[in-house]
């Protein structure tokens, strides 16, 4: 007779049963508690509590100063303005690229122009918008045009839209090219014309992009920082650069926390709304049963032509202000004495080494850790279910969601003293970039494991292989190209990256982005432009680098599609 | 005393699925002899695949134990069974070389190069996979990747063969000829294989054994031909093959056979499944009560209308006429509808729509199951 096994408890703890994972999750819920809740803690310790006891005390003295409830007001109308005209330039760059037949040289035009502005130090399109439409600027010289000021609202505006709309264009042509062309042809055989296809399928079909997009060129002008305060000025006050003013400038770093905070609201709303809208299901249809690819529908003759006609002034004057910044580079003094010199040049290697060897070694280490931890954080919330994970995901994007002024000024007073005392060392400029940036890694690496069928690690464990050697084996070197994509991404900004660790700075550690603000502030406009030169070219040098050695590790596995479907035996 | 190749013991497996229970694997038992080929087959959702996965370890039962060759194994890691798994969709490392996916279980075992070498080749070769150790997955047909699938997991010599729905990726024509090389595979290695389906061809000729499965519960375990011809529930009935189900009223119960009533005619006599339970004063089967009565298209004569005792009266409701045999769907009196397979002879009459005609059951491929 057989007795039955009575129902046995299957309940084991994670560290004996998988002591990887429990090592790793320990690690970065320590580092999320010393990177990211200690300083934003602190801030709103620092904000709320006047010796000790909650208080409005802080946030009542900044808001009865007429100028900081003008810069709260400032930063917002800015902020509303800049994501309408952006996400319109972005769409329609978008529509170029992927609803027109223009030549194709043109299309990679457009496509290189809306990269340029993405891998620029943030000051360009300030500095350059300063050389052409500034006091004695060269454009308004040519056009005639006098009594123009750049500095205020219009100046930030236009440079912020230029700096920003490459992200619209990036976010809406992503959403224009997953869309069913068949749709389009549906919408024309069933006697629709292309304005009324337009109107009826592609616009609509496209408003989660667009939502997305005015939500984060929202953020983005929110929290700028380096474009208002070169061409902003006493006319036009913004929250980040008031901040700024009073934490360097007075030393208030109580008012700095609460302007701060005023700045953090707005920004944690954005980014509410933004998971919001990216996680409710997207309607665009991406069956993967559309048969042959067709090709989309032209879009009307009219549209085109105006189309064309915009993307081509965009890009005539994206160009024009880079090629004044390299000109601006090489002449003594700007719009004074246009003689050729390489006397820029020469201070930059001479006075700026250290500021040069200084950022490559930050971002180094930045884009190193970052990747690592990206890695980690990203493999964990996408492969593996325990308690807190919502809340890891949400905490790893905090500091990536908050404007980089809170960002630096939380830094600042959370590690301006013991136990962790940071201030002007290299791991909190480090640190600052890490637990702002992997953000991008960790969504490229999700997105990529996403891809990836689970049953290839099951496979591996099955043959043998343990958790260890299945994530070195086989994960990592199928997410190595997501890896090195965020990797990209995070040596990008920590080369031009300046809102949050303008405020970390220090005589030991110092970064080429500060230096260019040095420069505009002393008014030593080409001594700026050679240093944004300098930047650009090793941003570009870098990031081919980059670009070779992913090419050289995925060599082996991204062989060309040639499959052959022969019967085997027949 | 040798102990089995695999048991399960009360195998259970709850989910929590949006705030809902959900139970997948009921209390399942099974026995696997050395060297079997037992196939889990069931609808989708039926629980064979979770089934599957629990023995293989990629999820934990929630109940239960489970022993491969004695050992237990119910809370093992996945890569200390000594299991091979093939997948539905092979799961072949797309950056490894044919080479690096077979040998990869070797070098994870840490054995010596040069042997690894050797048995790779020698697994290749024994799929009908020699000289393709270079090529990449994606420059293999999907019938040389189901090989290279079989062959990275035999290398291993795995004490259990576990495969899902190996063959439901491939085309019709290649998944009846894998069919046949699988299986002389695994005859010729004596390896004890679990092999999860839901196509029922599939399962019949390829199993020693058959588990039909049916909402997480195990509704029957027996050879093909057990199953087919003794179904134990009328799910399984079917399930497997063409089944007509008339549920007729018991006039008389007695050791193993049922007497009942047909619907505008006489009685029908025929044996009653489920031997485990005494026929006579069985709860299943009572005076009075229904039946389902199972029988198989193939097993109906169509004949004109008589009166004859054990006819039942029906009309026809359409008659296709296919070459080697009619189909008919015909109605009973009680408005059951019946489909009948009739093989067709030269001068035969086939009937027409509305046309009255008498069916004549089988009795010896009849039987009668509880409802």
């Amino acid at each position: 007779m057989r007795i039955p096994a009575l129902p046995k408890s299957t309940k084991r703890s994670l560290i004996k049963s998988d002591p990887v994972l429990y090592s790793a999750m320990v690690a970065v819920w320590l580092s999320f508690a010393v990177f990211i809740f200690l300083p934003l803690l602190s801030l709103l310790w620092t904000t709320f509590f006047v010796n000790g006891t909650f208080s409005f005390a802080n946030i009542k003295k900044v808001w009865s100063a007429k100028y900081n409830v003008r810069a709260l007001y400032g930063s917002l109308i800015l902020a509303t303005a800049v994501s309408v005209s952006g996400t319109l330039l972005g769409y329609i760059f978008a529509l170029a690229v992927t609803r027109t037949t223009l030549p194709k040289p043109l299309k990679v035009l457009l496509g290189a122009v809306t990269i340029l502005p993405l891998i620029s130090p943030p000051f360009t399109s300030s500095i350059s918008l300063t050389l052409a439409l500034g006091p004695n600027g060269m454009l308004l010289k040519a056009l005639g045009i006098k009594n123009f000021s750049i500095y205020g609202f219009i100046g930030i505006w236009i440079s912020e839209t230029l700096t920003y709309f490459p992200v619209a264009f990036m976010v809406i042509s992503a959403i224009l090219n997953t869309m069913a062309a068949t749709l389009d042809d549906a919408a024309l055989s069933l006697g629709a014309s292309r304005w009324r296809m337009l109107r009826t399928v592609t616009i609509p079909l496209s408003l989660p992009g667009i939502g997305n997009s005015i939500l984060l060129l929202f953020g983005a002008s929110l929290a700028d920082f380096a474009t208002p305060l070169i061409l902003g000025g006493h006319t036009f006050p913004v929250l980040p650069t008031e901040a700024y003013l009073l934490i360097t400038g007075m030393f208030d770093l109580k008012g700095g926390a609460a302007l701060s905070f005023l700045l953090l609201v707005p920004a944690l709303v954005v980014f509410f709304l933004q998971r919001q809208l990216l996680g409710t299901k997207s309607f665009v249809s991406v069956t993967g049963k559309n048969g042959a690819r067709t090709e989309f529908a032209q879009l009307p003759k009219t549209l085109v032509v105006a189309i064309s006609a915009i993307c081509t002034i965009m890009v005539v004057f994206i160009i024009y202000l880079y090629a004044i910044i390299l000109w601006g580079s090489f002449v003594k003094v700007w719009s004074v004495n246009n003689t050729f010199t390489f006397e820029h040049y020469r201070y930059v290697f001479k006075h700026g080494r250290k500021a040069i060897g200084d950022t490559l070694l930050i971002a180094f280490l930045s884009t190193v850790i970052g990747s690592v931890l990206a890695v980690v954080i990203g493999y964990i919330t996408q492969r593996k279910t325990f308690i807190g994970k919502r809340f890891m995901e949400f905490s790893s994007m905090l500091n990536y969601a908050l404007p980089g002024t809170v960002v630096g000024i939380a830094y600042i007073i959370g590690f301006n003293r013991k136990p962790i005392l940071l201030t002007g060392t290299l791991t909190i400029l480090v640190a600052a970039y890490v637990f702002r940036y992997y953000a991008t890694g960790i969504r490229s690496v999700v997105a990529s494991l996403e891809q990836i069928d689970p049953a290839l690690e099951e496979a591996s464990l099955s043959l043998g292989a343990g958790t260890l050697r299945t994530f070195t084996h086989v994960t990592i070197p199928l997410i190595i190209p997501a890896v090195f994509a965020g990797m990209r991404y995070l040596f990008i900004h920590c080369m031009t990256a300046i809102s949050a660790t303008i405020f970390l700075v220090s005589v030991r550690w110092t970064l080429l982005t500060t230096r260019i603000l040095e420069s505009m502030t002393e008014l030593q406009f080409s001594q700026a432009s050679a240093f944004s030169i300098v930047l650009i070219v090793i941003v570009f040098a870098a990031d081919a680098i980059m670009h070779r050695a992913l090419g050289m590790i995925t060599a082996n596995f991204h062989r060309p599609q040639e499959a052959s479907y022969e019967i085997i035996g027949a | 005393m040798k102990s089995s190749a695999l048991e399960l013991k009360q195998v259970s497996k709850t989910f929590t699925k949006d705030g809902q229970t959900v139970n997948a694997v009921q209390s399942v038992d099974l026995t696997v002899e050395q060297g079997e080929l037992v196939t889990f087959l069931g609808p989708s959702g039926c629980g064979k695949t979770t089934t599957l996965r629990m023995v293989a370890g990629f999820e934990l039962p929630t109940a239960g134990e489970i022993t491969i060759q004695g050992k237990d194994m119910t809370n093992m890691p996945v890569n200390k069974r000594g299991i091979g798994f093939v997948f539905q969709n092979y799961a072949l490392f797309p950056h490894m070389s044919v080479y690096g996916n077979v040998a990869y279980g070797l070098k994870a075992r840490g054995e010596r190069t040069r042997d690894i070498g050797e048995k790779v080749r020698s697994a290749l070769k024994l799929v009908g996979l020699a000289n393709t150790e270079n090529r990449y997955p994606n420059q293999l047909s999907g019938g040389e990747q189901q090989r290279v699938a079989l062959a990275r997991v035999i290398v291993m010599e795995p004490n259990l063969l576990l495969m899902d729905e190996p063959l439901s990726n491939l085309d019709a024509k290649l998944r009846l000829h894998m069919r046949t090389e699988i299986r002389a595979l695994q005859k010729k290695l004596g390896i004890t294989c679990l092999y999860v389906t839901h196509d029922q061809s599939e399962a019949l000729t390829m199993a020693d054994r058959i588990v039909v499965m049916n909402k997480g519960r195990v509704e029957q375990v027996g050879t093909p031909f057990e199953i087919y011809s003794n179904p134990q529930s009328v799910f399984v009935a079917d399930f497997i093959g063409q089944a007509n189900i008339v549920e007729l009223q018991i006039v008389l119960a007695e050791q193993e056979t049922l007497t009942a009533q047909i619907p505008g005619g006489g009685t029908f006599k025929a044996r009653a499944l489920r031997p485990d339970h005494h026929v006579q004063g069985s709860e299943l089967y009572r005076t009075g009560q229904s039946a389902a009565l199972v029988i198989r298209p193939e097993n109906i004569l169509v004949q004109d209308p008589s009166s004859e005792d054990g006819t039942f009266p029906a009309h026809v409701r359409s008659s296709i006429y296919v070459g080697s045999h009619v189909e008919y769907e015909l109605v009973l009196a009680n408005g059951t509808a019946i489909k009948a397979m009739v093989p067709f002879s030269r001068g035969m009459h086939i009937y027409e729509q509305q046309e009255q005609v008498s069916l004549l059951f089988d009795a010896t491929a009849t039987a009668f199951l509880p409802l």
